[in-house]
């Protein structure tokens, strides 16, 4: 479908809406192609080619909200999703702070589309999975088993158009490979994975993320428990971005206003170690979740969280901007059509310090450096709270000793947040958040 | 059988299916979806969503040899079909050949009984449930209750499915479920309880589990949990009561006995049928046949009519969960775990309600027998890494146990073990059995399971708490 046959069909929906009785319209409409291939033991295991659209609105009648959504882009269709979203409003609460954005006289300017990854051949996708299964498996001989090796590009097409004359579009694309694998030796097997996602072909390296991968089952070959102890914790960048994915929801203007977050009531204070930035920026060159506007229309921007462990503001959307009487920092994210534009995070990340991850081992004599953390996704978001399993390296006057596995890490966020001492200089991400490599002061590490 | 949707021609989809075999292949399929789904939410008293929406769908499959090619759109129309096809047909390898297929209709070995369908019910008496759900909260919790949250969904799944073999299977999917989440706070602590249910039914979920009843779980959990203590770290005898629900066995061995993981050298069970791999007190089942359960259906996402699938047997395995290709790879028929969540993605065995099936032991004596330990009554979200076995579970509602009595609520634990050494220490199973409801992510799927266990003495777990994060004794909280 083409750009402007998106907006045809997102400006139609939105006359309709009106047509209907809504007094504000708006109409997101998006069309995604992707392509993910699969390789195993040098064969194609999976290649999938996919096309999805499909048309989301959301009008206000009376401060009343009513959505409907369709993947079926019939006149006929977009008819009923009209009266639809017209007859859902009528059970929702009224609320004067609902309401839609403007147009803008000026978006950001991003470079979102690489025509590399149009051009490339499939072929060529399917030797670059080829290319990182083969590094993993010449790493070592113990590599037994690599789970999956994939290459995945999308070509993503977004419209909104709503009736207070937004009228907006763009096209981006991104690519990305992916590796889990398995070591063993003897009775005892180690899972790894590492992956690399980028708007620019380019710039992947199959390379580099087959070794990595390979690299980080070999290392926990042999692990055991350890004696519980109160120790000094690194968390490596992967683990570093699932904490700071809990902090996401917290840091929404949304999740304050709703009295669930821990940050609620913060503003000004100091909620973390002074080590410590906090960035959410829509508009990052070469960002994976980058986008010239939100899911409503509104221009992304970049959002300082916390500047030097001081809270400094929320992430909002146009209706929590309006309950506070602040401006929308652009963040009314959607997934797809199928949902509206709530409060989420772009590019979210920890900025860089300056201390390399080695110097951050180097002056321990005793430490944990977590690589994986499990359950994470069973912390409680409102109270901090967090018990996980972990694995890692235990650091032995200032270096790796021994790997270890089959403990947890237990603690509350803002206690860790707090106790974070040094902030490694390695910014990763994963998707759209990053975090570098964090050293916490102190943390109880539960074994035997 | 499609509302909006013209109905697919039967010849139509032979000539999908050929023109996606034109190129080669061994097997092909087609799945048609046309999802109709409703949202509702609230939260802080006011209703701020009513969503309904329709998702229609294909996505067309060639399997050649061990490889497999996938696309999906949204255009069913003949022209959009069969543009999908030929781009699988071209990623498919093999000789050529003409496809002449009759398409033959499937009848269940199960029929579930819809009695009140979502479509047929106003949104008005939706809504009404998720206000007396709120209300309910509220009430229950008195002022300790800051927050409630209820989310009301609904779904009605009608599949077409037609592969090369000659199946044709029409099936629909009613799914409905009930979430209420209520937030506590007091002296500085915060504290949530969260409840759910649901079933492969329709509105009469409601005759079975009133909406009021449910707040009323969530927030006296949230207000119980105020007063918890911190949970204890360490190993220790843990008692799973039977309606804590069955996270354990998902997680601990279920997963572990998806066949496509079994095959790749991923999953613990591998090469262990006819092994003891548990106690002898433990029988486990995977039945996608039952009646109203979550996780039930009558054909599986690849048009395999459901089964009773007895995985381990008085502590043997048994079988693992299949589909088509791990079934043919195995040289075997597909036992029916053939699932999906939506024509957008490739069916990959998957668990539908699996259990552990219930012993002779009393569940109080079952408690009594423990000197000091932990009892589970109701378990949180988990994880398993099935290479190693290894799991951990968060414990959402705790009791020590001390002497046999059930004593003080205890929050904050979660249990790390793995799979099969849990199963090994199971010491005593209970004549009960208690089902939760969730959905299962693999592979970035999520689909809909039940899963349940009967009250089990484990003989040690490592619990971690976060009872020894007091600095100074004195418990940091928000």
């Amino acid at each position: 479908m083409k750009r402007q046959d998106l907006l045809n069909n997102a400006e139609r929906a939105v006359e309709t809406a009106k047509k209907y009785g809504a007094h504000l319209a708006e109409a997101y409409v998006n069309n995604n192609k992707e392509l993910s291939i699969d390789v195993r033991q040098g064969q194609v295991e999976t290649m999938k080619l996919a096309e999805e659209s499909g048309l989301g609105l959301r009008v206000l009648v009376d401060g009343r909200v009513g959505f409907a959504f369709t993947s079926d882009l019939q006149p006929g269709s977009i008819e009923q999703t009209a009266r639809q979203a017209f007859a859902n409003a009528a059970s929702t609460a009224p609320d004067q702070n609902r309401n839609l954005p403007r147009a803008f006289p000026d978006y950001p300017r991003l470079d979102l589309y690489d025509r590399q990854i149009a051009l490339t051949s499939v072929e060529d996708k399917i030797a670059m999975a080829k290319t990182m299964e083969e590094q993993a498996c010449s790493y070592s001989p113990q590599i037994k088993v690599v789970e999956s090796s994939s290459y995945q590009d999308g070509d993503v097409e977004v419209a909104v158009s709503n009736s207070l004359g937004v009228s907006l579009s763009y096209r981006g694309t991104y690519c990305g490979v992916y590796i889990s694998l398995v070591a063993g030796e003897g009775d005892d097997y180690q899972t790894g994975l590492d992956l690399d996602f980028s708007l620019s072909y380019e710039k992947l390296d199959p390379v580099k993320v087959g070794k990595t991968a390979a690299q980080r089952a070999v290392r926990m070959l042999g692990a055991k428990p350890v004696n519980s102890a109160q120790v000094p914790v690194i968390l490596d960048p992967y683990v570093g971005v699932g904490f700071l994915g809990l902090l996401g929801p917290a840091l929404t203007g949304e999740a304050v206003q709703k009295g669930r977050s821990l940050f609620a009531r913060k503003l000004g204070q100091k909620i973390a170690s002074d080590k410590i930035n906090i960035i959410d920026d829509g508009t990052l060159a070469e960002g994976l979740a980058s986008s010239p506007f939100d899911g409503e229309g509104y221009p992304t921007s970049r959002t300082t969280l916390v500047q030097s462990g001081v809270l400094e503001g929320f992430l909002h959307n146009t209706y929590t901007a309006a309950k506070d009487g602040v401006s929308s920092t652009g963040n009314g994210t959607r997934n797809s059509f199928k949902s509206t534009p709530e409060v989420g995070t772009t590019n979210f990340f920890i900025e860089a310090g300056t201390a390399s991850p080695e110097d951050l081992i180097k002056d321990l004599t005793e430490g944990f450096y977590v690589t994986e953390v499990m359950g994470l996704h069973t912390a409680n978001p409102i109270s901090g709270d967090f018990s996980v399993g972990a694995a890692g390296l235990w650091i032995k006057n200032g270096e790796i000793a021994r790997p270890v596995k089959g403990v947890a890490l237990a603690g509350n966020m803002v206690d860790l947040l707090n106790n974070i001492d040094r902030v490694g200089n390695d910014l990763s991400f994963l998707g759209g958040q990053g975090a570098p490599t964090l050293r916490i002061a102190s943390m109880s590490v539960s074994g035997h | 059988m499609f509302g909006g949707v013209s109905i697919i021609d039967k010849q139509i989809l032979k000539d999908v299916l050929a023109a996606a075999m034109s190129e080669g292949g061994d097997f092909a399929d087609i799945f048609i979806e046309n999802k109709k789904g409703t949202g509702i939410s609230c939260e802080g008293g006011n209703i701020e969503r009513v969503h309904t929406g329709t998702d229609i769908g294909a996505g067309i499959r060639v399997i050649s040899g061990e490889s497999t090619s996938y696309a999906y759109t949204n255009d069913l129309t003949l022209e959009g079909l069969t543009k999908a096809a030929e781009i699988v047909s071209h990623a498919a390898v093999g000789t050529k050949k003409e496809l002449n297929i009759d398409l033959t209709k499937l009848q269940p070995v199960v029929d579930f009984d819809i009695k009140m369908r979502p479509e047929d019910i106003k949104t008005e008496e939706k809504v009404a449930a998720v206000n007396a759900a709120d209300r309910a909260a509220r009430e229950a919790g008195g002022d300790a209750i800051k927050q409630v949250m209820v989310g009301y969904g609904d779904v009605v799944q009608q599949v077409t499915i037609a592969n090369s073999e000659g199946d044709y299977v029409e099936d629909e999917r009613i799914r409905t479920r009930l979430l209420v989440q209520a937030v506590a706070a007091e002296n500085n602590i915060i504290q949530t309880g969260m409840e759910v249910v649901g079933s492969h039914s329709g509105f009469e979920l409601f005759k079975k589990f009133i909406p009021e009843d449910v707040a009323q779980s969530a927030a006296d959990r949230a207000c119980q949990m105020l007063k918890a203590k911190p949970a204890p770290s360490g190993r220790m005898p843990v008692v799973m009561a039977a309606e804590a629900g069955g996270t354990m066995v998902h997680e601990a061995c279920g997963h572990g006995m998806e066949a496509d993981l079994v095959q790749k050298g991923l999953s613990v069970y591998a090469g262990k049928i006819g092994d003891k791999v548990a106690s002898d007190k433990i029988t486990v089942i995977d039945d996608a046949t039952m009646q109203d359960r979550y996780g039930s259906y009558s054909f599986d996402d690849e048009g395999v009519p459901s089964k009773t699938v007895t995985l381990i047997e008085n502590g043997v395995l048994k079988d693992y969960m299949y589909d088509r290709l791990t079934s043919t790879a195995d040289g075997r028929k597909s036992n029916g775990h053939g699932r999906r969540e939506s024509y957008q993605d490739k069916p990959i065995p998957r668990m539908g309600n699996t259990y552990i099936a219930p012993g002779k032991d009393d569940p109080e004596t079952i408690i009594k027998g423990v000197n000091k330990g932990l009892l589970v009554k109701k378990m949180g979200g988990g994880q398993v890494n099935t290479t190693t076995g290894d799991f951990v579970f968060d414990v959402a509602e705790g009791y020590l146990i001390e002497n046999g009595e059930i004593g003080p609520m205890v929050r904050g634990a979660t249990l790390t073990g793995n799979g099969p050494e849990v199963l090994a220490n199971v010491e005593m199973v209970g004549s009960d059995l208690g089902f939760t409801i969730g959905t299962c992510g693999k592979e970035g799927q999520g689909v809909p399971v039940s899963d349940a266990q009967p009250t089990m003495a484990i003989k040690e777990i490592i619990v971690g708490g976060t009872e020894q994060n007091r600095p100074n004794g004195k418990i940091r909280r928000l």
